[in-house]
This record gives C-alpha cells, sequence and structure tokens, in this order.
C-alpha cells in the first residue's frame, strides 16, 4: 500500500515538475444544473463559459502554451450528486467550480473553502460571500441579489424620484425570492418610500391572487423576483392587470426567452444587468470569428449574444484574467495562487462587455457594478450607465450577514 | 460449491429459525462486514465521501422506508419530509446544547410523533389515496420548513451542523463521519432482520396482507398501524440527523424535498419491497446509477463518441434512469433482491442442477 | 367586494384550467383503474409538441389539432407497451411506472427539443375583460371555456356507442370481456383521449408560461382536483377544479400579506387531506373504493 502511494506520489510530482516546466492544463470545473431548477439559464450560460474557454485557447490568453479545460458535468440541482462532481472534479485537478445552483453551492461551500478551491457565485448564492475576509475562497463576482435591488431602487429614484411613492415587490415565495427584503426595508426608511411584498407559489405558473392585489395596491413600481417560466407569467399578468410595462422591474433573470414567451407586450419592460448583451462587443465579435465559424461553438449558433450567453463569457472572462494573473509568477497554479490572480485583477471589463470590476481581499464581488436596459421589442437597450448602487449600504448588509455566519449559522 | 450445500436439511425448529441456516451466507456476512468497517483505510477519499457514504445512509434510509412499506403494506411518499424532521431537530437540539447522542435520540422521537400524524391519514384509506395524503403532508412540512425563518436558518436557508463528537469520538474526519454511519446502517440492518421475527414483525406482516383478517385473528390494526409509522418515522428521523452531520453538513431545504421522497420509494421498489439486501443494493443503484451514467456519458462524449449537444447529453442520465426503473417494473417487479435470490439459488447446488429445491 | 369577487372569479377560471390536466387523469383511472401520475408529464410533452408542430409553420389553429392526433397516438403506445404488462400488479407498482414515465419524459423531450422555455402564441389579447372594477384574465377565461367544452364533450362523448363500451369496462373488466368487448382496446383508446386532453392544457398553460419542464408540476394541483371531484368522475372535474381554484386564490389573497409567503399550496395540501379524511372518494367519486 504505502509503496504504491510512494509510487503515486512521485509520479504525480513529476508530472507536476515537467508540467510546470513545459504548458499547464488549468482546469474549470462547470458543475451545473442542465437538467431541473435551472434549465431556463444553464444551457446558454454554459454554452457562453464553454464557447470563451475555446476562444482563450484559441488566442492564447494564458501565455506559454498554457490551456484552460472545462469539467462539464450536470448536478441536476441534486446537492448529493453536486458533492459527488465536484469529489471527481477535485481529484482531476479543478480548482474554479461554478455550481450555478444555490442549493448545491451552500452544501459545498464549506468543503470547497477547506480545499482551497475556488468558487465562483456570478449572479447567485449567498451575497455575504462577497466578504473576502469570512469567505477567502469564494467570488461572487458580480452583483449579488442585493446589489441588483439597490440598483433597480436606484434606477426609480432617477427617473421618477421615491419620496412618498408605492413600490411592490411580487417574487417567488423561496429564500431566493426573499433577498431583496432587507435591502428594500433599509432604503424604504431612507428614502422615504413605502413598499410590499406579495409573494406567489413556486414554480409560478399561477400568479392570478398576487397579482390581483398588487393592482388594489396602486403602485408607482413594480419589483419582480423570480427566474425561469414564472417571470413571463408576471410580466403578462402585471400587464392584464392594467400595469404599464415601463413600471415593471426585473432581477437579472429576465432575457430573450422570456420576451418571446410574453411577445410583443414586453416593450418598456426593465430589468438589472450585469453583462451587456448582444454580438456587438468585440469579445463576442471574435468567439463569432475564432470558435462559431470554424464549427467548434459547443451548442445552438442562434443563442450567441443572448444575455446568459454573454454572462457566462463573463464569467469566464474574468476567471481566464484570473488565470493569467496567477500564473504570472511562474509557479503553478493552485486555489491559492488563483486566488491571488483574483484580487489582482483590477478595472477589467472584457473590453466593454461588463463594467470594470476590481477585486480585493475584502470585497469578491467586484464593486458591484451594474445598469438598468430595457425590452425594445427586439432586443435589451441600456438606459442607465454602470455603476454601483449604495455601496455603503450594501456593504453593511454584507458585513452583517458574514458576520453571522462566521459565528456559526 | 461455494455453499457447500446439496439441500436444506434442517433436523431441528432452532436450525431452521437460524438467521443465517447456512454457514456460508455468515460467513459472506461477516466478510463484508469488515470490508465495510475498514473501507477508510482502502478507498480513496473520493470514493468513500462521495459514493461508499452516501449509499450508507441512503441504505438506512431506505431500510427504514421498506419497514412501513414492504413489512406493514402501507405506501408512504413524504418520507423525505420525516428525514427533514430529524435533520432540522438534531441541529437545532445540538445547537441549544443537547449532547449529540442525546440529540439523535431526540431528533427521531421527535420524528417519530409527527411522522405518526403522518400516519393518521393510514386509519383511515389505503393505497392511492394513502400516497395522496402522505404526499400532501410533505408539501406541507416543505412549506413549513421554507417559510419559518427559525426552522431553515434565516436569510439563506442554509444551516451548518455544528462540530460534534460521539461517545469521545470527535466527528469531523471523513472516516469517524462514515463510520458512525455505517454503524447506524448496521444497526438498523440487524434490526430490520429481527423484526421479522418477532410478534411485532409478525402483526405488521398479517396487516399487510390482509387488515380486517389481521383483526380477527386478534391484531389490533389501529395500534399496529400506528406503531409501525412510529418505527419507521424513528428510524427515518435518526437517518435524516445521520445524512445532516455525516454527509451533506450544511442543510438546506432542497435537500428534503419531493423528488427525494421518489427517489426513496424508486430505492425500496427497486431493491425489492420488505427485502433487507434489496434496501441496500435498490439505494446503491438509485443513487449511484445516474451519477455513473453522467460521468459514463461525459466521458464518451470528451473521446467524440457521441455526437450530440450538451444539452441533449445531460439529459440522456435522466432518460436512462426513468427507463431502467420502468425496465425494473416490468421484467423483475421483485426487484434487484430477487435477482440476488434467483444468483444465489442457482449457485446453492451448483455444479448440480438436478438438486435444485 | 369587487376585491373577492375578482379573486373568486379569477380563482374559478383558474380551477378549470387545472381541471384541463385533471380531466386526462380522470378518463384514465376511469376506464383502468390506474392512477397516472405522468399525466403532468403528459402535458409537458403535449406543450412541446404544439411548440414543434407551430415551429413547422403551421398556425396554431391547425398545430393544435396535429398535436392532439401526435399525443393520441402517444397515448397508445405507452398503453400498449407499458401499462398493459401491469395489469394485476400492485398499486404501488403502477404508480411508480408513471413516476418513471414522469421521469424518462423529463429527460427525452426537454433533452431533444431543448430546455429553454419554448413560447406558444395562441393570438389571445392581453387585455383583461373589465366589469366593473373586476378584471378578468383572457387567456384563464378562454381556458375555462375549453375545460367546459371538452368536458361537455367527453360527457357526450360517454353517451356513444364506444363511449358506452368505456364505461362497461370502468365497471367491471372480466364481466366487459365476458360480453365481447376489447377491454385492452377500451384502455388504450382512454389514454389516448388523455393524451388529446393533455394537448389542450399545455397549449393553453404554455401560452402563459412557456412550454418547459415545468409544466409537468401542474400535476399537484390537478390531484388535488381528482381527489377533491372523485377520481372516476368526469364531472367532479369541473367541481373540483372550481373549489381547488377558488380556495387556492382566495384564501392566498387575503391570507399571504399576514403569512409572509404563498399560503396556496398549504391550500391544496389541506384540500387534500381534509378529503381524504373526511370523504375519501371524492364529491363525486364511487364509494366502493378500499376503505378499512
Amino acid at each position: 500500500m504505502t509503496f504504491l502511494r510512494k509510487l503515486a506520489l512521485t509520479t504525480a510530482l513529476v508530472a507536476g515538475l515537467s508540467a510546470s516546466a513545459m504548458a499547464e492544463d488549468v482546469k474549470f470545473g462547470l458543475l451545473q444544473d442542465f437538467t431541473a431548477v435551472y434549465t431556463f439559464v444553464t444551457g446558454q450560460y454554459n454554452q457562453g463559459q464553454q464557447d470563451y474557454l475555446a476562444l482563450a485557447n484559441a488566442e492564447g490568453i494564458l501565455g506559454d502554451g498554457n490551456t484552460v479545460t472545462a469539467i462539464v458535468r450536470d448536478t441536476g440541482n441534486q446537492p448529493q450528486r453536486g458533492i459527488e462532481a465536484y469529489n471527481r472534479a477535485k481529484e482531476e485537478g479543478a480548482i474554479l467550480f461554478d455550481f450555478l445552483s444555490t442549493p448545491v453551492s451552500a452544501a459545498i461551500l464549506d468543503q470547497a473553502s477547506a480545499d482551497k478551491n475556488i468558487v465562483i457565485t456570478p449572479a447567485h448564492g449567498r451575497g455575504d460571500a462577497s466578504d473576502g475576509t469570512v469567505f477567502p475562497y469564494v467570488f461572487p463576482m458580480m452583483p449579488t441579489y442585493w446589489a441588483q435591488a439597490a440598483a433597480l431602487i436606484e434606477y426609480m429614484k432617477e427617473t421618477g424620484g421615491l419620496e412618498g411613492k408605492k413600490i411592490a415587490i411580487v417574487h417567488i415565495d423561496s429564500p431566493f425570492g426573499r433577498e431583496p427584503g432587507p435591502i428594500l426595508d433599509a432604503l424604504a426608511k431612507q428614502e422615504g418610500f413605502e413598499f410590499q411584498a406579495f409573494p406567489y407559489a413556486s414554480p409560478g405558473n399561477e400568479q392570478a391572487a398576487a397579482w390581483s392585489e398588487v393592482r388594489r395596491y396602486r403602485p408607482d413600481y413594480v419589483l419582480i423576483w423570480g427566474a425561469g417560466g414564472g417571470q413571463a407569467v408576471s410580466v403578462r399578468t402585471a400587464i392584464q392587470n392594467g400595469i404599464r410595462p415601463e413600471q415593471i422591474h426585473s432581477v437579472i433573470w429576465l432575457a430573450e426567452t422570456d420576451a418571446a414567451n410574453v411577445g410583443p407586450q414586453m416593450k418598456g419592460v426593465k430589468r438589472f444587468e450585469a453583462t451587456a448583451a448582444g454580438t456587438d462587443h468585440p469579445i463576442i465579435q471574435r468567439i463569432q470569428e475564432k470558435v462559431i465559424t470554424p464549427g467548434k461553438g459547443s451548442g445552438d449558433q442562434a443563442n450567441v449574444g443572448n444575455s446568459y450567453y454573454n454572462l457566462g463569457v463573463a464569467t469566464m472572462a474574468v476567471a481566464v484574467e484570473a488565470a493569467r494573473l496567477g500564473l504570472e509568477g511562474g509557479q503553478p497554479l493552485t486555489g491559492d495562487t488563483l486566488k491571488a490572480g483574483f484580487e489582482k485583477i483590477s478595472g477589467f471589463d472584457a473590453e466593454g462587455l461588463m463594467p470594470p470590476v476590481t477585486y480585493t481581499a475584502e470585497d469578491h464581488q467586484g464593486g458591484g457594478a451594474g445598469r438598468v436596459s430595457e425590452w425594445d421589442g427586439e432586443k435589451w437597450v441600456p438606459v442607465s450607465d454602470w455603476k454601483a448602487a449604495y455601496p455603503d449600504l450594501i456593504r453593511t448588509v454584507i458585513e452583517e450577514s458574514a458576520a453571522k455566519y462566521k459565528e456559526g449559522n | 460449491m461455494f455453499y457447500r450445500l446439496s439441500g436444506t436439511y434442517h433436523t431441528s425448529y432452532q436450525a431452521d429459525r437460524k438467521l443465517w441456516k447456512i454457514p456460508t451466507d455468515r460467513w459472506l456476512v461477516i466478510a463484508l462486514l469488515v470490508l465495510a468497517a475498514l473501507a477508510p483505510l482502502y478507498v480513496s477519499p473520493l470514493y468513500l465521501g462521495s459514493y461508499v457514504l452516501p449509499w450508507v445512509i441512503w441504505s438506512a434510509a431506505a431500510l427504514s422506508l421498506t419497514l412501513l412499506m414492504g413489512l406493514a403494506g402501507q405506501l408512504h411518499f413524504g418520507f423525505a419530509a420525516v428525514m427533514a424532521i430529524g435533520a432540522y431537530a438534531s441541529i437545532h437540539l445540538v445547537r441549544a446544547g443537547v449532547p449529540f447522542e442525546l440529540a439523535l435520540l431526540l431528533s427521531g422521537l421527535i420524528a417519530a410523533v409527527i411522522g405518526t400524524v403522518f400516519g393518521g391519514a393510514a386509519l383511515r384509506v389505503k393505497g392511492l389515496y394513502l400516497v395522496m395524503a402522505t404526499l400532501a403532508m410533505q408539501y406541507l412540512v416543505d412549506w413549513v420548513v421554507v417559510n419559518v425563518p427559525a426552522i431553515s436558518g434565516g436569510a439563506h436557508a442554509t444551516l451548518r451542523t455544528p462540530d460534534v463528537g460521539f461517545l469521545f469520538l470527535p466527528i469531523d474526519s471523513l472516516a469517524s463521519r462514515y463510520w458512525l454511519a455505517l454503524g447506524w446502517a448496521v444497526a438498523l440492518t440487524v434490526f430490520f432482520m429481527n423484526v421479522k421475527r418477532t410478534s411485532f414483525g409478525r402483526a405488521l406482516v398479517a396487516i399487510r396482507d390482509k387488515d380486517f383478517a389481521a383483526a380477527v385473528i386478534g391484531v389490533d390494526p389501529f395500534r399496529t398501524k400506528l406503531t409501525a409509522f412510529a418505527t419507521s418515522s424513528f428510524m427515518g428521523g435518526v437517518t435524516g440527523a445521520i445524512l445532516a452531520f455525516c454527509f451533506y453538513r450544511a442543510v438546506t431545504p432542497e435537500q428534503f424535498g419531493f423528488n427525494v421522497s421518489i427517489q426513496l420509494v424508486a430505492m425500496v421498489l427497486v431493491g425489492g419491497l420488505g427485502s433487507v439486501i434489496g434496501s441496500w443494493l435498490g439505494a446503491g443503484f438509485v443513487l449511484l446509477a445516474p451519477i455513473f451514467l453522467t460521468n459514463l456519458v461525459s466521458g464518451l462524449a470528451a473521446g467524440g463518441w457521441v455526437p450530440v449537444s450538451q444539452n441533449f447529453l445531460s439529459h440522456l442520465p435522466l432518460m436512462i434512469y426513468g427507463a431502467m426503473i420502468i425496465g425494473f417494473l416490468l421484467l423483475e417487479p421483485l426487484g434487484l433482491a430477487k435477482i440476488y435470490d434467483n444468483i444465489r439459488k442457482y449457485f446453492l447446488v451448483w455444479p448440480f442442477r438436478h438438486a435444485r429445491s | 367586494m369587487a376585491y373577492f369577487l375578482e379573486l373568486l372569479i379569477s380563482g374559478a377560471l383558474t380551477g378549470l384550467m387545472y381541471s384541463l390536466v385533471a380531466l386526462g387523469f380522470v378518463l384514465i383511472y376511469k376506464s383502468a383503474g390506474v392512477p397516472n401520475l405522468a399525466q403532468g408529464a403528459l402535458v409537458m410533452t403535449a406543450g412541446y409538441a404544439v411548440w414543434m408542430v407551430m415551429a413547422w409553420g403551421l398556425n396554431v389553429w391547425i398545430a393544435i389539432p396535429v398535436a392532439a392526433a401526435i399525443m393520441f397516438g402517444f397515448g397508445l403506445i405507452v398503453e400498449r407497451l407499458l401499462l398493459r404488462r401491469m395489469v394485476g400488479q400492485p398499486v404501488i407498482m403502477v404508480v411508480m411506472l408513471t413516476l418513471g414515465l414522469e421521469i424518462l419524459l423529463r429527460g427525452l423531450v426537454p433533452g431533444i427539443l431543448g430546455s429553454t422555455p419554448k413560447p406558444i402564441d395562441l393570438g389571445i389579447d392581453f387585455a383583461p375583460i373589465i366589469i366593473g372594477d373586476v378584471f378578468i384574465n383572457r387567456t384563464s377565461l378562454y381556458g375555462g371555456i375549453a375545460a367546459l367544452a371538452l368536458v361537455g364533450a367527453s360527457l357526450l362523448f360517454f353517451r356513444t356507442r364506444l363511449g358506452t363500451k368505456l364505461r362497461a369496462v370502468s365497471d367491471d373488466h372480466v364481466s366487459s370481456w365476458a360480453v365481447g368487448i376489447s377491454v385492452e382496446r377500451a384502455i388504450g383508446i382512454s389514454w389516448g383521449l388523455a393524451g388529446i386532453a393533455a394537448v389542450v392544457a399545455g397549449a393553453l398553460w404554455g401560452s402563459s408560461q412557456g412550454a418547459d419542464w415545468t409544466l409537468s408540476m401542474l400535476l399537484f394541483p390537478a390531484v388535488a382536483v381528482v381527489i377533491l371531484g372523485g377520481v372516476d368522475s368526469v364531472p367532479g372535474v369541473v367541481v373540483g377544479g372550481i373549489l381547488v381554484g377558488v380556495l387556492g386564490t382566495v384564501i392566498p389573497g387575503y391570507l399571504d400579506s399576514f403569512a409572509g409567503g404563498s399560503t396556496r399550496d398549504v391550500v391544496t395540501s389541506l384540500i387534500i387531506l381534509l378529503t381524504i379524511m373526511v370523504r375519501p372518494f371524492g364529491i363525486f367519486g364511487r364509494e366502493d373504493i378500499e376503505r378499512i
């Protein structure tokens, strides 16, 4: 037994040495939910991620012949399958993980941190993980749900004022749906508006009761907080209840597919976005040219440039940039050097695809900047500039929640 | 040859009532037990942590459910909710300062009390209606867990298990967690094998076969059914607590959803109703088959063997899994236990085919 | 008062849309005695089928009959290949088989046709019908009318020659055999009819949320409908649907703001539980179910 183990160790060492002398293959574990709750986003999101990694390899972004490989597995949103997939990918050498599933991320967070592996939770997962001092190996990377709620409120303030206004928040009845609660509580006091929450039962294929109530509340603005098919139902039922599309503001999960499901009436609906949509960006153009045209794309060509596709591209652009910076010193890439790489990222904007982000040892959210865009009947048009809303408030909420986590919650 | 048997020839009732009538069986079980106990020494952490450990725990869960479904014949489509009660109760008890050993017992008792309420429906209906009633209770428990932040653990609905020790052994390393889970699963197995030989076990079987006939021969259906629900829920509750402390270590409501209940029923049925070996085999099959299929399919895809889209690829295991459940029910309704039994029967007198009983 | 009235109406209409899903369940249970827990997945498959046919470029009013023909055939095949071999097995085996079918369909259909929600545009106007201060959703209104029409058609169908055979089969398999009725064919046809009902349900529900796997989750409210109305009663589907819809809308309409969460699933669960405890065979069901 010991002999075998020694043999294995030596082989690994030799292999490791020769690898660091030559080129390194960085492995990312994209262990996501392709078959259950997150199907509305995973397909396009993962396609964007894989296509960007293909581009990174084609362009040799990591330098020195280093490459990056994705390990893609379906977890079906089941924690026990996520744990298995994580352990297996870890064995295969993955050092960065993206689960795109709140329950799976929650089940693995502690283990991954103990293993010193990076977990990115872009646009999902717990917001307090933005506190790098408590969660050293977790990178929410993009605006948390709290920052998204704040950005939408700030947009309302700029477009129509908040003093004395009424906001209805219509949300799916789950922990995710209740995320904006504390932010709204704090901002209502600060800005002098009132709000009321209207939950609807998961998965949201029927929301008549909630919207009848919303109509009688006569809100000035409506915030919809759901995901998947429920979002299209929200928009439809809202319009049917006499709420104008311009009044509707959505969390990040509202995209081209939902617009197709709602139809032309969706024109005017606004949503938060963390990355720009459309194909009119240098990175997307180069993906078209170097990955899609040669037939190396990982999915349906029609998806290229969609909101979720671009979101996936942006996550991998940041991760590859972190890997590049982490490899700069010439040392092999591990969870720790990758973390250092992330924290070296400053003002990176993926050539305009996303707002400039800067990660520090304290801030793993990267500033939390985003913007609001509006559906014009064909595509999403930005109606505000990249910026972080109420950063101090968000930071306080993050730190309070992280402190609670530290105590054992 | 392996069993060194030419037929079944017991000369006393004592010998016929033995748990293992054939010495080979006993040696086989002992060998397996030793292998299982020593698993942390020779199984890599990857396989121990993500295959063997969950298999052991889910086997315990399947055993708890098959006591109810297999022995007592009471269908239960909300067993994940019972396990959720055990898991949440144990974590809150430990956090309140109750020692872990006691918390396990208490969480089992709490699950038993609430589980018996589930059983109330069984006093009135059976079959399809019992399925629906337990299903409704699953939704009710889910709702309570999700909507009461005091239970689910606040804004993120994630509850981490505190560090604990069991009988002076700290439950922190993978091996210790595995041993605790194995100990519980073995205890349940031993209990299950013996309960079939007690008056309680026989009463359960009588109820399963025909409840009013059981009443005629003096088995009180009311009491027996409730006891069956209570016992099974106690076992399920403790298993839920073990699952939380030994495997997940961070509990979210999704871990005990409706689809987990379905999975448990599938384990019991694919394994074979009311069978001990079936529970182990069924749990292993239902739990690990989708994982192996996912890895196999991804491996084949990476090798360029399956030229299909990522979307189709990731749905393939789901299709095969569904097809396998259907296949089992159509081709071998008695489950994996029956297949094992057929193989064993064949080898009992092998190579002397003519001597087969 | 207007609020109550609006909840009442939208609840009743939503409930009737649940009836569309429940109708397929009842049709199969009535003739074959099989609880089809895959009915939700059938609705999902039907929704995808409608979308697929529309993607061929066909008008929606042609697409629905074509999809209905496809689903009728699909129902026949499922019965022939799977359920016929389960005759005489205990109910748990049949329940698990239909759940296995549900898992299979949930993998197969989105796997082949794509898992992002597929739009089904029925061309229904968004603007609500406004009576006083009461808004009525047109999609639900048409859904409710479709449900009533379909149930009416089923009732008429049971008066035809074929329908009479189906009723005979639902009364007693062996006696039907004895008088020369092909029980297998009758059961097969009931599966086909359930497929057609699924198309109407899939098209209407799919038009409001898009066709994706979440359509299969309509099974749960549909189960409440059939339990309340009676598992083997076609008119029960209407009454059960309206009751489940009204209770599931009116009660959350008043309670949710206090409970701080959506109470609809709680109401649905309680309807199932209370019905089973008080009157297990439902409002219109036959009383010969297994009692203890």
